[in-house]
């Protein structure tokens, strides 16, 4: 343990983040009007509404509680199978364009590649193609899924291929930020050993440096669909139909118990894919990535 | 080597190169989902004929251009125009969304923090680090070892509903008010801040912490005073990472109603595409700002 009295700055900083946080918490609360009042239901309805969505949750529903519902539709479970197979469908559409962009957009926003000797004039295009992809990516990460997915929407109607392009661009900005750092990170040994013997840049980083990321690219990329899947049901909110969609609807007229039936759906179907990432993760032997 | 000799030894090491069958499956699943996803997607730009398309897109680019532009056709024009609209909600709007996503991240940190103990692997059991200390059997033993994967799982299912449907939920429940956006923000990361965080106690070597635990401290004490000032960096660098992404997502939760952006986003959706997109731009901006400023906070902190 480090002696406090050699370290006498050692303690004191850690403590002070604490104050910090939460003086910086109650400045929000104040300004927000942020009160303890404000997390009771006011009102006798709003108690009501409150009990009656929480009850519902030890009952979801097997049965529609709409009564106009007619005699021939589907049942709700098929219902909500179908509503998260097309939340399935709109994150598995997105990662496949996200993941070819994104190690595009990774090559060129990473450094590993370059040649080393390497004229003044080719490193300085080097530099710029890297900048203006590294900011690409940040401004592509910079807007929401939701919000790009507005746009979308506005500009081309509602259409499928909206959806996918709307999620695949963020996504396609923070895989190839997370990316261009893994790459940057794996060891060079291999790739020096290789541009040793004669081979090109591009050579090397497709042989020497790409395979050795590959366990960490695959590991975060299972993350970010992880992460496609509750952005795609979200989705539903602006109009594609996902889960999201019949979420939204059912609460709207108040039939908790089906708002529960597609949430136990969307929760398990999250659980079940979080355990099929750790699996590819325990087969693949890498860490779990954090999500920088 | 011969050129054959090569060749087989090249074809007996591809033979011996490892082969899991389980990733193979995951990648074939993979596949075929991609493919289903694509051919099952029709069609695939919507039913709209291309005339009405294309028209739809034509009235949507002209309505980007800020409307004293679109009149004067000098784009001076906009720097006024731009400035009533900061001026007039757009600046309250960012700010308060910034107080949401703060206040935010900061409860669930608070909350993290204590329950973050119950999940750790080694300190969350009945011989933390290995190290016995006595008898302990019955509901007890029994009690420890159910602790820790109840407390992952709730971290788990904590972070598998998204934020915007939380939001969504409890503003129907509670009303039109700031906490709704602050808790659901603040129960999604919860999920998120445990996993990352949770991570960061499993890999800090615990040499120290195993020394003050045999040397008789309680699992509270060794959890405060060994295991969090440790790790204390880097939890922060995950908090701010969580911090940016947490006023990304307040950004949008104003879509469901409450001043933030989105509901200026929202309000000015389908009328005035100029305004729209500068509070679009105004978000984006200001997580640029943060971006660049938190790679820097991530490098000195590292």
């Amino acid at each position: 343990m480090p002696d406090p009295a050699t370290e006498p700055s050692y303690y004191g900083k850690k403590r002070w983040v604490f104050f910090v946080l939460v003086f910086v918490f109650l400045i929000c609360a104040w300004a927000l009007g942020l009160t303890p009042r404000g997390l009771i239901p006011s009102d006798v309805n709003q108690w009501d509404r409150t009990a009656r969505f929480f009850q519902a949750a030890l009952h979801p529903a097997l049965d529609y509680e709409d009564v106009n519902v007619p005699e021939d539709a589907e049942p709700i479970l098929v219902k909500g199978l179908k509503g998260i197979l097309l939340t399935l469908k709109f994150a598995f559409g997105a990662m496949s364009l996200a993941v070819p962009t994104a190690l595009l957009l990774g090559f060129f926003g990473s450094s590993a590649w370059w040649p080393e000797p390497c004229g003044k004039r080719s490193k300085a295009l080097l530099r710029v193609v890297y900048a203006a992809c590294r900011f690409l990516m940040s401004f592509l990460r910079s807007i929401h899924e939701l919000i790009w997915a507005l746009l979308f929407l506005s500009a081309m109607g509602v259409s499928p291929l909206a959806g996918m392009v709307a999620l695949a661009l963020p996504f396609s900005g923070t895989l190839g930020k997370v990316f261009s750092e893994l790459i940057d990170e794996e060891a060079r040994d291999a790739a020096e050993a290789l541009k040793a013997i004669g081979h090109g840049p591009v050579q090397t980083f497709l042989v020497g440096i790409l395979p050795r990321a590959m366990p960490n690219l695959i590991t975060y990329s299972f993350y970010r669909f992880e992460c496609a899947l509750r952005s795609s049901a979200v989705l539903g909110f602006v109009g594609i139909e996902t889960i999201g969609l019949y979420i939204q609807l059912s609460n709207e007229e108040f039939y908790y118990r089906e708002v529960w039936t597609y949430l136990y759906l969307l929760i398990a179907m999250i659980v079940i894919v979080d355990r099929w990432g750790a699996m590819i993760r325990r087969h693949l032997q890498t860490k779990e990535g954090g999500c920088i | 080597m011969t050129n054959t000799a090569r060749a087989t030894r090249i074809e007996e090491l591809a033979r011996q190169r490892p082969r899991d069958w389980f990733l193979r499956i995951s990648a074939l699943v993979v596949g075929i989902a991609i493919c289903w996803a694509w051919v099952t997607s029709h069609p695939l730009l919507g039913r709209l004929s291309a005339s009405r398309r294309w028209e739809n897109l034509q009235r949507f680019s002209e309505g980007l251009i800020p409307s004293p532009v679109r009149k004067s056709g000098d784009w001076i024009d906009a720097i006024p125009w731009a400035w009533e609209l900061l001026t007039d909600g757009g600046f309250v709007a960012l700010v308060t969304t910034v107080g949401i996503a703060t206040a935010a991240i900061i409860l669930s940190g608070a909350v993290v923090l204590p329950v973050l103990a119950m999940a750790s692997r080694r300190l969350s059991r009945v011989d933390p680090f290995g190290l016995r200390t006595g008898k302990v059997g019955g509901s007890l033993g029994l009690g420890w070892k159910i602790l820790g994967p109840i407390v992952r799982f709730g971290f788990v299912l904590s972070r598998s509903v998204p934020e915007y449907l939380i939001a969504f939920l409890l503003l129907s429940l509670l009303g039109l008010q700031v906490w709704p956006l602050v808790l659901a923000l603040a129960i999604h990361n919860f999920g998120i801040l445990g996993r990352l965080w949770g991570e960061v106690i499993e890999n800090t070597d615990d040499d120290s912490a195993t020394h003050l635990y045999g040397s008789g401290l309680s699992r509270t004490s060794v959890y405060a005073t060994s295991i969090l000032p440790r790790s204390l960096n880097r939890f922060l660098i995950y908090f701010f990472y969580r911090w940016e992404t947490c006023i990304k997502d307040a950004t949008v939760l104003g879509m469901l109603g409450l001043l933030t952006l989105g509901k200026l986003i929202m309000l000015s959706k389908g009328f005035f595409w100029d305004r729209m997109l500068f509070y679009v731009l105004l978000g984006s901006c200001f997580i640029l700002v943060m971006d660049l400023s938190s790679t820097w906070l991530r490098k000195r902190l590292r």
